[in-house]
C-alpha cells in the first residue's frame, strides 16, 4: 500500500537539490521507481516512511550517455534499455550492456535506471559487478558541493550507500578500458527472464605470453553486496592463464565467499555452483581471447 | 458421420480477441456503479485457533467505516461448500488456515480500510498446527473440523483381480514414491466481484466468476433468497484454470451480504498477495507405487497408495482424488490393481480444482516409473508402452471396456515418436552418462561435505550440457464422469435479417468456447461466424448447465449448441419443403450465408432473405438445445464402473538440455500429440496446447508454493516462479482426430490433457540426459543437483 507522500518533479537539478536540502529526512529520490513502488507495495520499512518523492526524470541532461576522449558518462536517468541499445556502451563496456539486457523484463528495463540499481544496492544488483570491473566512479551533488567517489567506496553494505540525505547521484563516469582487456558477465537466475540473480560474476582479463597480466573480478548476489575481489586478482596476476590456474582461482573464490557469508541455507547449492560457473567463465574468457 | 466441413476445423480468430488486446473488454474491476463502496477483509495471524472474541472497538467509530460485516450478518447458511459444507463465509468458530477471513470492513476509501483492518482485535486460543498430511490420520493429531470426527475427507479404493497373485507372477518388483507440491493457478486477473442490491428484484452480482450457476446456489443459500432473485453475471474473465470457483462463490456471498446490509453496490477486489493467500491450490500428492512386471515387460500388478493434502477445507478434494483413482494406473491394461487414494484435512491452504484435476500428479509418477521399468529391462520407453498400452476393447482398472470410441493411445504414441525421431535420439543420449552430476551424492549432511571443490571436481566446459528426450502418454475421461449430473443447454435466436444471438449455459473462461460454439452454428446453418453475437452470460437467461470444468465445454456445451442449431435446421427444412414444394429426396443446403436446393439453382435464397421469409410465415426462429451425457455408473466400495462415457488420448515428447553444473533445465522442444476428437477451431486448439504445455513446464521445473506454518511463502510472482516465453522453446501441436459418437461430430476434450503430460515427459527427458531419476516436483535447480529442496528458515526478506 502506498504511504501518503508529496510528489514533486523539478525541471532542473538545482531546484531538485534545493528541495532536497530544504526537506527533512523523509525525502526520496525517484527515478525509474522500480524499487520504490514495489517497496511501497510490500510495506518495506526503507520506503514506508517516505513523505516526499522527488522525481528527477524530467530534469534535462540526466538521461544521456556521453562519450569523451578517455571516459564515458552515464546520466542518473539513463535506463537499462538505453544502456543495452547504446553503441558506445556496447563498444567499450560489453559486460555492462550484457548485464543490462538480462535485467527484469522489457517493461522494467524501460523504466529502471542504472544509477537507481546501485543506489538501492541490493545484493543482486546486476549492473554492479560490471561497473566495478570497469572501475566506475560516480559523481554526487548537493546544493553546495560536487564530489566524485569510486563505486566500490560508495557501496557500504546491502541497501546502504555513502549517499547523504541532501545528495543526488548525478552521473557515472567510466574510464574506457584498454582494448586488450577481454571479459564476460555471467548471471544465474531461477529462470531465463524476469529473474533475480542468484549468482552474478564479471571478469576482465588480459594475458601476455600465456600469463595473466591483468585481471579484474567482481561478484554479485553471492556476496552481501556487489564486490571487487582484489585479493583474488592479486593472487592471479602473473600466473599462467590455464585451466589449473582457473580452477585454483575458482577454489579461492569459493573460500572467500564462504569466509564472507558463512554457511547459509543456500550454501550447499550456491557454493559449488559458484566455483563451477566461475571456472567456466574464466575458461570462456580465455578461449575467446585465443 | 459428416466428413466434409465448411467451418469446423478451420483456424478462426476468437470473437473476443480484438477487444481483449485493445483493452476494450470489460473485466470485473472495470465495472463501477454510483454509490459503490469497497469491502476489505480482516484476517488474523493465526494458522489454527479458536476464535474467542472479535473486538472492533478501535475502529468501529472511524469515519471511514460505513459498516462491518461478519458471520452474525448471515441470514442463511454460515458455512458453504460445493461438496461438504465446511467452509465459513466468515470464520466464527475457528481459524483453520492463514487465509481465513473473520470480517469485512465496508467504506469508500479502500486504502484506509486496509489500514483499519489491521486494528481489529481478534482474541484467539491457539491450537496445535497440522501441516504434514502424513500425520493427519494419526490418533494424536489435532482435528481440523472436529464435527466430522476425522481428518479423512475421502477414501477411494479400487480393487481389481488378485494383487498378491499378480506380484507372485512377476519377475521383478519396482517400488517408488513420488511427491508433487502446492501449485498456484496464477491467473492474470486477481479475484473481483461486485454485488448490486435490486430491492424487491433481489441481487445482481458481476464478477470474475468461473461457474455462475454454482455461485448463484451458494449466494442464495447464504442470503436465504430463492434462486431466481440471485442474478449472477460473468464479466470477461482474466484466466481461471479451475481457480475461480469456490473462492469466487464465497466472495460473491460476502459482497451480497454487505450489499444487502448497506443497500449499496459493494466491490471486493483482491491484491495478488490476498489472492495467493486465500485462494485454493492444486493438491500436493504423495504417491507410493509398487509395480510387478515380467522380464518381457508385461505389467502384472500395480499397488498404489496416494495421499492428497486437502488443506483446510474439503472443496473439490473428493472429485479430484476420484479422477486420480480412475486414472492412477495410466493407460495400461493391468490384471491386478489395488489402489487407495485418500484426501485429508490439514492447516495448509485448501486445495481444489485446477487444470488437470488429479491427473498431472499421477501421470508424473506413473509415467516416470514406466520409463524406469523400460531402462531396467533394456528396452526403449515407447516399447514398454506398446506392450502394455490400451487398445481397442481394452479393460481399464475400473473394469470399463473401451469400445465406443477410437482408442488411439498407440496411434498418438507412434505419431509422436515418428515426428521426433524419438527412439534414435533416446538411445544416443543414453550413451552420454559418462560425466554425472557431481553434487548429488553429498545430500546426507552438509557439514560432512566440504563445499570447496577439489580440482578434479571441475567439469570440462564441453561436458556441462547433457541432452535428453522423454515421453509421457495418458488417457483421460472426458467431462464430469460419475462425479455428477452432466448436461448442458444452449439458446439460439435467428433475427429477421439473418444475424443471430447465441448463448450457452457454460461460461467463457478464456478457453475460446464462444468462438467454438459460433463455428458449430455456422457449420449447421451456414450463418457466417461474424454474424453470430454471443450473449452476455447471466444465470437469468439460460438453463443451469453445470460448471465449466473438466474440459467439458466443447463436448457438452458444443453438443447443446449443435442440438439448438439442428432443431432450427429441421424446422427450416420442413418449412422450405412445403414452401418450395420439394420432393422427399431433395437436399437443402445451408452454407456461406445461403440456403438452396442441391441441383435446383432457381431455388436459392440468401440466409437474410430466408430468415425474413420464415419470420413472415410465422416460423419460430429461436430454439433451446439440450445435451445430456449418457448414463454411467460407479461403485464406490470397489472402484468398479464405467467412470466416464468416453476418453481422449495424448502423448507428449520433451527435448531438454540439462546443465549439470547449475542444475538448469532448458526445455528446447515439446511435441504434443493429442486426440481430442474432432477439432472445432484449429486456432483455439493450438492455443490450448501452447498454454497447457507452458503451464506444464512450470509444473515440471519451476513452480512450488511452499508453506511456513501453513502460510504461503510465495505471495507474489517475484517469488512464485512461472515460466516466461524465454523458458519454453518450440511447441509443436499435432492432432490425431479420433472418431466418437459423443460430442459435436465427435469433438471431445483438449484443455487439460495438454497440461497433464508435460512434467512427466520433461522428467523422463532429464533422466535420459543425466541418468538420474527425480521423484519430487519441481525438478528445480537444487533438486537437479542435490535431489532435495533448500529453503530459508524464515520468511524474512532482505529488501524489507
Amino acid at each position: 500500500m502506498n504511504p501518503e507522500f508529496n510528489y514533486i518533479a523539478p525541471l532542473n537539478l538545482n531546484s531538485a537539490l534545493k528541495i532536497l536540502s530544504a526537506s527533512k529526512s523523509r525525502a526520496k529520490i525517484l527515478a525509474g521507481g522500480t524499487d520504490i513502488i514495489p517497496g511501497f507495495h510490500i510495506g518495506s520499512k526503507r520506503f514506508s516512511s517516505t513523505e516526499l518523492l522527488i522525481d528527477i526524470k524530467r530534469i534535462r541532461g540526466l538521461d544521456t550517455i556521453k562519450e569523451y576522449k578517455n571516459f564515458v558518462e552515464i546520466g542518473a536517468c539513463v535506463t537499462f534499455s538505453q544502456l543495452s541499445e547504446s553503441e558506445i556502451i556496447r563498444k567499450y563496456f560489453p559486460l555492462l550492456a550484457k548485464a543490462a539486457e538480462t535485467i527484469g523484463s522489457v517493461q522494467i528495463r524501460n523504466r529502471a535506471t542504472v544509477v537507481g540499481n546501485f543506489v538501492n544496492n541490493a545484493p543482486c544488483a546486476d549492473s554492479v559487478p560490471p561497473l566495478l570491473v570497469y572501475d566506475a566512479k560516480i559523481q554526487i551533488q548537493s546544493l553546495n558541493r560536487k564530489r566524485e567517489i569510486s563505486l566500490q567506496k560508495f557501496l557500504i553494505k546491502s541497501y546502504t550507500t555513502a549517499l547523504k540525505k541532501n545528495e543526488i547521484v548525478t552521473k557515472i563516469l567510466i574510464p574506457k578500458p584498454e582494448p586488450e582487456l577481454k571479459g564476460d558477465f555471467y548471471k544465474l537466475g531461477r529462470r531465463r527472464a524476469v529473474a533475480i540473480s542468484r549468482i552474478s560474476l564479471a571478469v576482465l582479463m588480459k594475458t601476455k605470453n600465456s600469463l595473466i597480466e591483468e585481471i579484474r573480478i567482481a561478484s554479485g548476489a553471492v556476496t552481501p553486496i556487489g564486490t571487487r575481489l582484489y585479493e583474488l586478482e592479486k593472487f592471479a596476476r602473473g600466473k599462467a592463464a590455464n585451466s589449473d590456474t582457473f580452477k585454483e582461482l575458482s577454489i579461492q573464490l569459493g573460500k572467500k565467499v564462504l569466509e564472507i557469508t558463512g554457511l547459509r541455507w543456500s550454501s550447499e547449492y550456491k557454493l559449488p555452483v559458484l566455483q563451477q560457473t566461475f571456472y567456466q567463465l574464466l575458461e570462456k574468457v580465455s578461449r575467446d581471447e585465443i | 458421420m459428416k466428413e466434409k466441413f465448411n467451418v469446423v476445423g478451420k483456424p478462426v480468430i476468437r470473437e473476443d480477441g480484438k477487444a481483449k488486446v485493445t483493452g476494450q473488454a470489460k473485466f470485473a474491476d472495470d465495472y463501477k456503479f454510483p454509490n459503490m463502496i469497497f469491502g476489505v477483509m480482516v484476517r488474523t495471524k493465526a494458522t489454527h485457533a479458536i476464535i474467542k472474541k472479535i473486538d472492533y472497538s478501535e475502529i468501529e467509530n472511524d469515519k471511514h467505516i460505513i459498516t462491518i460485516v461478519d458471520a452474525k450478518d448471515i441470514k442463511g447458511l454460515k458455512k458453504t461448500g460445493l461438496i461438504r459444507k465446511d467452509q465459513p463465509v466468515f470464520a466464527f468458530e475457528k481459524i483453520v488456515t492463514p487465509g481465513d477471513v473473520v470480517a469485512m470492513l465496508l467504506g469508500e476509501d479502500e486504502d484506509k480500510l486496509r489500514l483499519l483492518a489491521k486494528k481489529v482485535k481478534v482474541e484467539l486460543e491457539e491450537l496445535p498446527v497440522l501441516n504434514d498430511p502424513e500425520k493427519a490420520l494419526n490418533e494424536d493429531s489435532p482435528l481440523i473440523h472436529p464435527e466430522f470426527g476425522s481428518n479423512l475427507i475421502v477414501h477411494h479404493p479400487l480393487r481389481k483381480g488378485d494383487i498378491e497373485k499378480g506380484f507372485a507372477e512377476s519377475d521383478f518388483i519396482l517400488e517408488q514414491t513420488y511427491t508433487t507440491p502446492h501449485i498456484e493457478h496464477a491467473y492474470l486477473e486477481p479475484e473481483c466481484v461486485i454485488a448490486i442490491p435490486l430491492g424487491e428484484k433481489g441481487i445482481h452480482i458481476i464478477g470474475s466468476i468461473q461457474n455462475p450457476f454454482t455461485a448463484r446456489r451458494i449466494v442464495a443459500e447464504v442470503i436465504n433468497y430463492p434462486l431466481n432473485k440471485v442474478k449472477i453475471e460473468q464479466a470477461e474473465l482474466g484466466g481461471s484454470f479451475g481457480g475461480k470457483d469456490d473462492l469466487m462463490c464465497i466472495l460473491s456471498a460476502r459482497a451480497a451480504v454487505a450489499a444487502l446490509k448497506t443497500n449499496r453496490p459493494v466491490k471486493i477486489r483482491y491484491t495478488r498477495e490476498e489472492s495467493i493467500l486465500e485462494s485454493y491450490k492444486r493438491h500436493p500428492y504423495r504417491m507410493h507405487y509398487k509395480v510387478g512386471y515380467t522380464k518381457d515387460g508385461k505389467i502384472k500388478a500395480m499397488k498404489i497408495d496416494i495421499l492428497a493434502d486437502g488443506g483446510a477445507y474439503c472443496s473439490m478434494t473428493p472429485f479430484v482424488t476420484w479422477r486420480s483413482v480412475v486414472q492412477a494406473t495410466g493407460p495400461y491394461e493391468i490384471e491386478n490393481v489395488w489402489t487407495d487414494v485418500r484426501g485429508v484435512y490439514t492447516n495448509n491452504p485448501y486445495t481444489g480444482a485446477m487444470r488437470g484435476f488429479g491427473s498431472p500428479q499421477i501421470i508424473f509418477a506413473q509415467e516416470s516409473l514406466m520409463d524406469d521399468i523400460a531402462v531396467h529391462l533394456g528396452i526403449t520407453p515407447d516399447e514398454i508402452r506398446r506392450i502394455n498400452g490400451y487398445r481397442q476393447g481394452s479393460i481399464t482398472a475400473s473394469g470399463q471396456r473401451l469400445e465406443n470410441h477410437e482408442v488411439n493411445l498407440l496411434k498418438v504414441l507412434d505419431t509422436a515418436c515418428n515426428e521426433t525421431n524419438f527412439r534414435e535420439k533416446w538411445i544416443e543420449n543414453e550413451k552420454h552418462h559418462n560425466r554425472r552430476i557431481p553434487t548429488i551424492e553429498f545430500k546426507e549432511n552438509i557439514l560432512k561435505r566440504n563445499l570447496i571443490l577439489s580440482k578434479n571436481e571441475f567439469i570440462n566446459p564441453d561436458d556441462i550440457i547433457k541432452k535428453g528426450i522423454g515421453l509421457a502418454v495418458s488417457f483421460r475421461g472426458s467431462s464430469l464422469g460419475a462425479e455428477g449430473i452432466d448436461a448442458a443447454a444452449s439458446y439460439l435466436s435467428i433475427q429477421n435479417d439473418g444475424s443471430a444471438y447465441l448463448l450457452c449455459g457454460l461460461a467463457e473462461n478464456g478457453q475460446g468456447m464462444r468462438t467454438a460454439y459460433a463455428i458449430i452454428v455456422s457449420e449447421i446453418l451456414g450463418i457466417p461466424v461474424e454474424n453470430i453475437y454471443y450473449l452476455e452470460m447471466t444465470t437469468a437467461h439460460i438453463p443451469d448447465s453445470g460448471p465449466t470444468v473438466a474440459s467439458r465445454s466443447t463436448i457438452m456445451g458444443g453438443g447443446a449448441v449443435k442440438n439448438s442449431a439442428e432443431i432450427l435446421r429441421k424446422r427450416f427444412e420442413d418449412f422450405l419443403k412445403d414452401y418450395w414444394k420439394l420432393n422427399e429426396n431433395d437436399l437443402i443446403v445451408f452454407e456461406n450465408n445461403e440456403v438452396y436446393v442441391k441441383g435446383k439453382e432457381n431455388l436459392k435464397l440468401s440466409f437474410p432473405e430466408f430468415a425474413n421469409l420464415a419470420y413472415k410465415n410465422g416460423i419460430c426462429l429461436s430454439s433451446i438445445g439440450w445435451y445430456p451425457g449418457p448414463k454411467i455408473h460407479w461403485e464406490e466400495e470397489t472402484g468398479h464402473g464405467s467412470a466416464y462415457f468416453t476418453y481422449v488420448y495424448g502423448c507428449q515428447v520433451a527435448e531438454v538440455r540439462v546443465n549439470i553444473i547449475t542444475g538448469e533445465v532448458y526445455v528446447d522442444r515439446v511435441t504434443a500429440v493429442h486426440d481430442p476428437g474432432k477439432v472445432i477451431n484449429l486456432l483455439g486448439a493450438l492455443g490450448q496446447v501452447y498454454g497447457g504445455v507452458t503451464q506444464g513446464v512450470g509444473y515440471a521445473i519451476f513452480e512450488e508454493l511452499d508453506k511456513h506454518n501453513g502460510l504461503p511463502r510465495e505471495l507474489n510472482f517475484d517469488q512464485y516462479i512461472i515460466p516466461t516465453s524465454k523458458d519454453v522453446g518450440e511447441i509443436i501441436p499435432i492432432f490425431v482426430e479420433g472418431k466418437d459418437e459423443f460430442g459435436p461430430w465427435g469433438a471431445k476434450s483438449l484443455g487439460e490433457p495438454t497440461l497433464e503430460l508435460t512434467a512427466a515427459a520433461i522428467n523422463n527427458a532429464i533422466r535420459n540426459a543425466v541418468g538420474e531419476r527425480y521423484f519430487n516436483l519441481p525438478v528445480n535447480l537444487e533438486e537437479v543437483l542435490l535431489k532435495r529442496k533448500l529453503r530459508p528458515e524464515d520468511l524474512k526478506r532482505g529488501s524489507l
